[in-house]
Order: structure tokens, then C-alpha cells, then sequence
């Protein structure tokens, strides 16, 4: 979808929805619009334009700015015709001799306070009030200059993305209101009154000190250049756009690259992306500049040990080398002895590209994905009750909940833009439920009416799911139609006979999860008792040794309250990178084949064998823990991994570092050198999502297409790098487009039949399954039945993990992500998102700070059973005594050294949501971090000089 | 920290633990079917392996399990 400057146009007021049609005449033309449209978009659905400077179809109509007055037959004055509801039959004219000296003279008044520097202003040919001097036939203004006026005002240019020119501004209150509306942050206010009106950020503070949290929607609002990007400013204006999928979290984003030439001017989210529908946050608006950052790989480079110094080489040299050493495991250790790791960060074709090359070129299923560290247990948990290993809804369902409950999962940090719009509906009145042993921000939710907090102890998620659910079948909420109907009876009796159990009440489980009784039969009653209660979660579910129970859990509520098969319901995990839900869909776990066809089954094999001339294994291979274990066994040898730092995401890294030191042959394929690549044989330069075509699917299964805006900087797409691989390896693969590539996915993989790159551009995105039944997708899972037939309620015992705080190690460690970093931080360490969080620290309740004598600032080493670390302490009441927390965003802060060997019980997914620690105060870094430090310095030593690639 | 094989032991144990509903056999059935579906054949080899030379760390249910693989 390529625009050049047409960007979809401005309505005025939001799209109401009504079935109810009414008919109005705007000069002379009839026109019929749903009943509540304002007559501002009434008149611009039919190209008659009215001028308009506070208004904009994103924002609820404001009516202050007079520019848009109309008459209309038989009202008094001049109404604003965006405040204006359509009424049957009314009569309007926006176009008179009175109406344009009246739209002059508003316009005058606010000329009389703006500079006149069109010529050198950064908005120069993108500025509303511009376009609107000109449509009103602005000519001289006769109040003069000379009189009081806002054209000194201090300007703030302490946001690292945009500036703020107060001297700009029209106080408008578009900013305010996008701040309040679209973010739900409500950090910029109007301060004063009359002329001494003016637009601040938090208490009259810098925007960097502010709760601005740089989400852009004020950016994108104003009609002037108060708010402009810095890009704008040092650059001016793009000159084409092209419509691409953020590459930031789940969420799935559509932006707009606007380009100048080859170079990004700025990411405008689009308008027409079904997922963000026009919003954006801090990553994905601004944080882009990694793309051309100095640290990219460009040239191939190959190394016969970790000792020793990079050698650049051709692509296809680096290739023989890798299929050499390949081969050469292969010949000594067998088929088995190698294998790969997809990425969630890569697109669907190149995640498809990557475990076919390890099933056909490779000849095992040795593959596996990220996933494996997030989201494996939901698809185990969803496939097992539900049937199908996705989450159920469309993000835009959340408008219809009126329960919303919220588990493990902090969207305002980790998902934003989805946090943005569930806070919108809790402004209207949905009720919350927050399942967390954090404070998490959506509890502070702006004008949040009713929110219960269930701050658990980590680790006893089952069990509160079970302490729910025993309130919800005996006290008789559960919806017994929906059962009958629609789910398995033994099951359900099987279940219900558990559930009921006095084991399971709120009261016996308040010893385990430490959560107030009647707090829980509050939450119970009020997700089982709404019209619509929705579900959704994230890694504080999976990352458990009962991740799978819990996700089984969690189904189990949606069952029996009839939760599932409609809007507003349902359960929805929120995957965190931008295609952990395509890189499952694609094949990447290792008993599994695309669209999750298990590889025991022979029908499933004999489909792939005939398009792939292969024979495929019928065991599963190895996951990602497997290989590390394999490897430091000796028994595994060769390993590809594309675009997936596992040396600093996956836990007990000096298990991690002792098994990739084991491996004779590490291919990385990456834009950087990441810390995996540090132990890697092979570097193959990786590219960004700006580089190159594909599709990423997210968290509502919505598959969108990635569009190339720039040429890859290393001149091959990672999905050309894979099949030169493939092919020097022995078996060729021959694709001239990724849209190839998606015929092959939609030929072999049920969900996707009907998916095609023509159809994507047809319909701009498309939620699977898609396929004969559903030829446009599938907006809401199991609407008439299950995969499996019936729901299946599972059996969800809760066994403590057997990690536990001890005199020893007293504390509890948790780990997650805030919203200015994303996963180990390779993309958002390299741009000015540094800003906001330069380094992890560990957040620690003042109790547990008291008890040790530790202050805001001080070092802490961190102690599990698995290693150490240290981190700067943050004093913080978000916790609760005994837990403590960090991020992992910077690789020498060795927040993984920490987290230990244990996982789920069906999935291996880590438990990096409890671990023991124990905390003191420290004058030094720890042993590993210095280790790290040196290791770092002599890796990046090992880099060609810019020099040395020119040489050659 | 865990040897690989002490982690097999760990793994196919909390597999059986979090399956114990419905009784033993059951529960070894189930147990035997996830590590059929979800382990790499060198796996099953290592766990039959263990069982065969030792078994001792393994639960009684784990190694009715591993028996019927």
C-alpha cells in the first residue's frame, strides 16, 4: 500500500455507530448518515469541506475554535458544526458571505498571536492552520502585532523526539484531548484562563519530567508545529509514505514510514491499521533510529573460534563455511546433532523459511522459538480446553467488556497501545480485575471506577484460578446453557466435582496465595456476573513451573461462565514480541508442523514430504533448553539462530554460555552483534522490518503486511539470506518474493488457506483461520463450536514450584519489562529511549529496604541458587514486602544469571517470574559481570574496523 | 545446577506430578503420551536408558510411564 501523500482524510468527528439513518441536506446535496454524526462529517463524507481547527475524526467533538460555524434553517446563530448532531431533515449551508467573514475574523484573531515564519517553519506544508488561512481567505490582519502576545514563550526541547514551541500554539486542547482520550495519560492540561491560556505538561513541568510517556498522539493531533518532531525539524518534510507493521510487542501497529528518499522521516501511525487504529507508543512512534544505527552488522564474517578476530567475507563464502561445518558435525555426530531457533521478531516468512531449512536441509525437527521462553504454555493450555493455540478475540472486542480481567500482563508498559484502549473502556465504566503481585499502573487508570487488586504471593496462580472458580460453581454463577451446549459433560462433571472441593475456596487458599478471601469473591462475582467479562494475560501466567495449568485455568473460567464466542469476551494472551503468535503459526516448535500439525501425524508428514521432497522426521525434536542441555553433553553441535538473543533472554545464563561454548559451529544471524553473536562462528548481517516484505501476526491473530521502505542494508533480506544458506547446505529453495512464500504457508497449513498477499492488500489485514469457511478471516474464535467439538474443562491442580524463599534466600525475584525498553533492548539501547531507562535496577519494597539499610541509588548484589548479580537499588512500594523485581533490558545487568533451570512441567517455558534472592549492599560489581565486561570489550574488539571492510 | 540427565528425571517427574489426577493409571498413560508427543527421540532414549540402568529418582508413576514408551 504505498501512498504518496494521500493520506486518508480527516472526517472531523469520530464514526458513530447506529442503524438508524437520517437525511439532511448540506448545500443542496441530500445526504443520509447514521443517526449522532455530527454534521461536520456528514458534510466531509460528501467532499464538502468545512474549515475546522479543533476538530479531528480521532478526537469527541470540542467546538472551540468557531471556525467550523454553519447556518442551519430555522436554528438561531451559527452553530458549530461539530458539536452538531444530525437531525431529520435539517437544511444546513456552509458556505455564505457571513459565514466567511465570520471564519476571517476567527482567523485573524489567531494570526494576531502566531509568528509570521510560515516560510521557515518546520510545518511548512503540513500545517492545518496554514491550509486554514488560506481556505478562509485570510488577507491582512488589523489588530497588528504590536500588542500582548505569547511569540517569546520559552520553548522545551527536553523530550529526545519532539519540541514544543508554546509560541505555536492555538490552544486548540487537541494535544490535551488526545492525551486524554486516545493515551488515557492525561498529562497535559490547559492552565489558565482567557489569553492566559496556555498547554502544560504535567505541573508545569518539562515534557521529560512530565507523565508524558511520549506516546506521539499529541504530536499527531496538533494542527500547528508547537508539538513537532525533531526529525521534521532537522530534516523537513517526508515526501512519500509507505504503510508497514511496527516490529515493536504484540500489538501489531500500523504505521505510515514516511520517507524521504531512502531515509525515515518519521512513523505516523495509520489510521486505517485495525489493530492501533491511528495510536502509537514510544517504541514504535519514535524509536526507529536502531534501523541506521553505527553499530549494524553489514558484511558477513566468519571465525573458526571464539578467540579469535571476525574475517569479512562474501555472502556466499560465509555461506560454504557454515554448510561446511554443518556437514562436518553432521558426518561426526549424526543428523541429530544440529539445529535452530526461529525468531518472533522475524516475519512469517522467514520463521516458515528457517525451521523448513532445519526439517529438510538439517533432517531433524531440532527447531524451536523464542516462544519457547513467553508463550509455549498457552499454546499447550489453549489447544488442550480450547482447541486452538490463540487467543480468541480482536483487540477492538474489549469496547463490549464490562468485566475486564487482567493477569500477569501490564499492558500500559508492555502492550501500550492496547492498554491504551482498555483504559478507555474502563473510563466508560467496565469494571477491573488485576491478578499481579504488582501495582501495576492500570490500577491508576484516570477516572478507573471500580478495580480489585489481587496481589498474590508469586508462584500460587493456580491456585487463586481454582479459588475462583470454586466461587463461581458454588455459588451457582456459573452459565449452564453455555455448558450444555457447548462443552464436554464429563468433563465438566469431572471438574466441577474438583473445583468444589473446600481445598479450593478463597478462605484455604488465602494460605497460600495471601490474598483476602472476600476480595476473591468479589472478583469472581464480578467477571462471572457482567454481561461480557474478558481475560487477558501475559508472561506473569506462562513463565511459571504451572504455566500450562494456568493458561488451562484461565480457559476454564471462560468455559463455564460463557465467556467465549462473542464480542467482548473471551481469552486473550498478549503475546510480547511483534510475531510470537506467527512464528507458532509457522512450525517453529519442534513436535509441530506449520499451523500446529503434529509431526507424529503421517497424514500431516506425507502433505509436507510431497511439496518439500523431503522425508520428515516423525519425533519431536529438540526445544531450546534440550539443546543446551545436548550441547554441554556434547551431543549437540551445530546450531542456526536467526534474529533471538538467547545468551541474554533465556535463563541461568552461565548455563546458556556454557553450552554455546560447547558448540563447534554458531551460525547468528542478526542486525547486531548481539550477545549470542559474541559465541557465534557465523555472523550473517540480519536486516530491520524496514528492510524487507513479509507479513507479522499478532496478538489477535491479525495477519499484516510488512512493507520494504528501505533497501537492506547489507543488501539481503533475512529470508534471502536462509535460502542461500539452505542451498549451500544442499537444498535449494526458489522464491523470488515472500508473497511466494506465503502461497506455499496458505497451500500447506489449514489456517491460512485462504491467506494471500493480493487479499492482504484487499483487505488491509486478515485474522486466521481464513479459509473456505471463513474466506476474510476469523474476528471471533469458537462463535458455533470448538476445534476439539466441546470445550474441555481440564483438571488444574496446583502444585507449589519448587522454588521457595528460605532463610537463606528470603526474597522472591521477579522479572519483566518497561515501556521505553523492548525484550533484551538490541533495538531500543541503540536510540534515544535511553532517556527514560539507562540501566535495570531492582525495585524493592522500603520494608525489605529498611531491613537491610538499603537507600534509593545503593548497589545491590542479588543472590539465587543459580548465581549473582548487581544492580542499582530503586525503593519502591509497586511491590509488596518480600518481592522484588527487575528488567532485562541491558545485558550486563545479568538479570538472567539469576533466574534458574526450572519451567513449566508440559512446555519447558522458564519460571522467570520466581525466583529466591537474597539482597545486600555491595561495593563492586559481581564476578560474572565482570567477566561479561571483559568478554565484551575483546568480542567487539574482534569486529573489522570500518577501515579494514573498505580495505577489502 | 541440574545435569542433563537429573534434568530429564526433574522434567518427566513434574510432568507426572501435574497428572497425578485420576489415578495411577492414568496418570502414567497421560505422562507416557506427553513424552511421546512432546520429546526428542534422544530423550525418550536417555530416559528409557536411566530408568533401565537405575530409576530410582524417578516417581512411581514417572516410571510407568517411561515403561510404556
Amino acid at each position: 500500500m504505498l501512498e504518496y501523500f494521500q493520506p486518508s482524510k480527516d472526517l472531523g468527528t469520530p464514526a458513530i455507530l447506529s442503524e438508524i439513518m437520517i437525511s439532511i441536506d448540506i448545500d443542496g446535496v441530500a445526504i443520509s448518515v447514521p443517526e449522532g454524526t455530527s454534521v461536520m462529517r456528514a458534510a466531509a463524507l460528501h467532499d464538502i469541506n468545512i474549515p475546522k481547527l479543533c476538530a479531528t475524526d480521532s478526537l469527541e467533538p470540542f467546538g472551540s475554535c468557531r471556525l467550523c460555524a454553519v447556518q442551519i434553517e430555522g436554528r438561531r446563530g451559527y452553530p458549530a458544526s461539530c458539536t452538531t448532531p444530525v437531525v431529520e431533515g435539517m437544511q444546513v449551508t456552509t458556505q455564505t458571505e457571513k459565514l466567511a467573514k465570520l471564519r476571517r475574523n476567527v482567523m485573524e484573531l489567531y494570526i494576531s498571536d502566531h509568528p509570521l515564519d510560515c516560510l521557515t517553519c518546520p510545518a511548512n506544508g503540513d500545517c492545518e492552520l496554514q491550509d486554514m488561512a488560506g481556505a478562509v481567505g485570510l488577507r491582512e490582519v488589523r489588530y497588528g502585532f504590536s500588542g500582548e502576545n505569547h511569540l517569546q514563550v520559552e520553548q522545551d526541547h527536553s523530550n529526545p523526539y519532539f519540541s514544543f514551541d508554546p509560541s505555536k500554539c492555538i490552544v486548540c486542547s487537541r494535544c490535551v484531548r488526545a492525551c486524554e482520550e486516545v493515551q488515557g495519560t492525561f498529562a497535559l492540561t490547559i492552565d489558565g484562563r482567557g489569553f492566559d491560556s496556555k498547554v502544560v505538561a504535567g505541573q508545569d513541568q518539562d515534557f521529560i519530567d512530565s507523565d508524558c510517556v511520549s506516546c506521539g498522539a499529541c504530536v499527531q493531533a496538533c494542527p500547528t508545529s508547537t508539538l513537532m518532531e525533531k526529525n521534521v525539524i532537522d530534516q523537513g518534510q517526508p515526501e512519500h509514505s509507505i504503510v508497514t507493521t511496527c516490529a515493536y510487542c504484540g500489538v501489531g501497529c500500523s504505521f505510515e514510514a514516511q520517507m524521504k528518499g531512502d531515509q525515515v522521516i518519521r512513523m505516523v501511525p495509520y489510521k486505517g491499521g485495525e489493530a492501533n487504529q491511528g495510536h502509537s507508543c514510544v517504541k514504535g512512534r519514535f524509536a526507529f533510529g536502531y534501523a541506521t544505527h553505527g553499530d549494524r552488522i553489514k558484511e558477513p564474517m566468519i571465525r573458526d573460534s571464539i578467540d579469535q578476530p571476525w574475517r569479512v567475507v562474501s555472502w556466499q563464502q560465509a555461506f560454504d563455511f557454515a554448510a561446511a561445518k554443518i556437514h562436518k558435525i553432521q558426518a561426526e555426530y549424526g543428523r541429530e546433532s544440529v539445529g535452530g531457533i526461529t525468531s518472533s521478531r522475524c516475519t512469517n516468512e522467514e520463521t516458515f523459511l528457517v525451521q523448513k531449512l532445519i526439517r529438510t536441509a538439517f533432517g531433524n525437527n531440532n527447531t524451536d522459538t523464542c516462544a519457547r521462553v513467553c508463550h509455549s504454555p498457552t499454546g499447550f493450555g489453549l489447544k488442550t480446553t480450547l482447541g486452538e493455540s490463540a487467543g480468541t478475540q480482536t483487540f477492538e472486542s474489549i469496547r463490549k467488556a464490562d468485566s475486564i480481567v487482567v493477569i500477569g500482563a501490564n499492558p500500559t508498559d508492555a502492550h501500550p497501545v492496547f492498554g491504551s484502549l482498555m483504559r478507555r473502556r474502563l473510563r466508560e465504566g467496565a469494571s477491573l480485575v488485576v491478578i499481579d503481585p504488582r501495582n501495576i499502573d492500570l490500577l491508576k487508570t484516570p477516572h478507573l471506577k471500580e478495580a480489585i487488586h489481587l496481589q498474590l504471593r508469586p508462584g500460587t496462580n493456580v491456585a487463586l484460578i481454582n479459588a475462583l472458580a470454586h466461587v463461581i460453581i458454588t455459588e451457582n454463577l456459573q452459565d449452564d446453557a453455555f455448558i450444555a451446549e457447548r462443552c464436554a459433560t464429563e468433563a465438566f462433571s469431572d471438574w466441577r466435582a474438583f473445583i468444589s472441593e473446600e481445598r479450593h475456596s478463597p478462605e484455604s487458599s488465602e494460605t497460600i496465595t495471601g490474598v483476602d478471601p472476600i476480595l476473591v469473591r468479589k472478583a469472581a462475582k464480578s467477571y462471572a456476573t457482567a454481561a461480557n467479562g474478558a481475560i487477558f494475560y501475559g508472561l506473569g501466567v506462562t513463565e511459571h513451573s504451572q504455566g500450562s495449568t494456568m493458561v488451562m485455568g484461565i480457559a476454564n473460567l471462560a468455559l463455564a461462565t460463557g465467556n467465549l464466542g462473542r464480542e467482548g469476551v473471551g481469552v486473550n494472551p498478549l503475546r510480547g514480541q511483534n510475531n510470537v503468535q506467527g512464528s507458532c503459526d509457522m512450525g517453529s516448535f519442534p513436535h509441530e508442523l506449520p499451523g500446529y500439525q503434529h509431526v507424529g501425524v503421517k497424514a500431516v508428514r506425507d502433505k509436507f514430504e510431497a511439496a518439500w521432497n523431503v522425508k520428515i522426521d516423525h519425533e519431536p525434536g529438540l526445544r531450546i533448553p534440550n539443546m543446551f542441555d545436548a550441547a554441554i553433553s556434547g551431543k549437540f553441535k551445530g546450531m542456526y539462530v536467526q534474529g533471538e538473543d538467547i545468551a541474554q533472554s533465556d535463563p541461568n545464563t552461565h548455563h546458556v554460555e556454557k553450552a554455546l561454548k560447547s558448540l563447534d559451529c554458531l551460525i547468528v544471524q542478526d542486525i547486531f552483534l548481539n550477545e549470542t553473536a559474541k559465541f557465534a562462528h557465523v555472523l550473517l548481517p540480519g536486516s530491520t522490518f524496514l528492510e524487507k516484505d513479509g507479513t507479522f501476526t499478532n496478538a489477535e491473530r491479525r495477519i499484516n503486511r510488512v512493507r520494504k521502505v528501505m533497501p537492506p542494508l547489507a543488501g539481503l533480506a533475512d529470508w534471502e539470506v536462509t535460502l542461500g544458506l539452505a542451498k549451500a547446505l544442499g537444498y535449494e529453495m526458489n522464491y523470488s518474493h515472500p508473497s511466494e512464500i506465503m502461497d506455499e504457508i496458505a497451500m500447506l497449513t489449514p489456517t491460512f488457506a485462504g491467506v494471500s498477499y493480493d487479499k492482504l492488500e484487499k483487505l488491509g489485514s486478515i485474522q486466521w483461520p481464513c479459509n473456505e469457511q471463513s474466506p476474510e478471516g476469523t474476528p471471533t474464535m469458537h462463535v458455533v463450536d470448538f476445534p476439539i467439538g466441546k470445550g474441555n474443562f481440564a483438571i488444574t491442580e496446583f502444585i507449589a514450584t519448587q522454588e521457595r524463599s528460605s532463610k537463606r534466600l528470603p526474597l522472591l525475584l521477579t522479572t519483566g519489562r518497561i515501556l521505553s525498553q523492548y525484550n533484551v533492548g538490541a533495538q531500543t539501547r541503540r536510540t534515544e529511549n535511553m532517556a527514560w531507562h539507562a540501566e535495570d535496577v531492582l525495585e524493592i519494597h522500603p520494608h525489605d529496604a529498611q531491613e537491610r539499610g538499603v537507600a534509593d541509588g545503593d548497589w545491590l548484589g542479588i543472590t539465587s541458587r543459580a548465581g549473582n548479580t548487581v544492580l542499582r537499588a530503586k525503593v519502591s512500594s509497586r511491590m509488596q514486602p518480600g518481592v522484588v523485581y527487575t528488567t532485562f533490558h541491558h545485558p550486563g545487568s545479568g538479570a538472567n544469571v539469576i533466574t534458574t533451570d526450572n519451567s513449566d512441567w508440559a512446555t519447558n517455558c522458564p519460571e522467570y517470574k520466581v525466583t529466591a534472592v537474597q539482597v545486600e549492599k555491595v561495593s563492586q560489581p559481581s564476578i560474572w559481570q565482570k567477566e561479561f565486561q571483559k568478554f565484551d570489550k575483546k568480542q567487539k574488539k574482534f569486529l573489522p574496523t570500518e577501515s579494514a571492510i573498505e580495505s577489502l | 545446577m541440574r545435569t542433563a540427565e537429573q534434568q530429564l528425571i526433574h522434567m518427566v517427574n513434574q510432568i507426572s506430578e501435574n497428572n497425578q489426577h485420576g489415578g495411577f493409571d492414568k496418570a502414567a498413560e497421560i505422562t507416557s503420551v506427553h513424552l511421546q508427543k512432546f520429546w526428542a527421540r534422544s530423550m525418550k532414549k536417555d530416559i528409557v536408558a536411566y530408568l533401565a540402568s537405575d530409576g530410582t529418582e524417578l516417581s512411581e508413576i514417572s516410571k510407568a510411564a517411561v515403561k510404556q514408551l
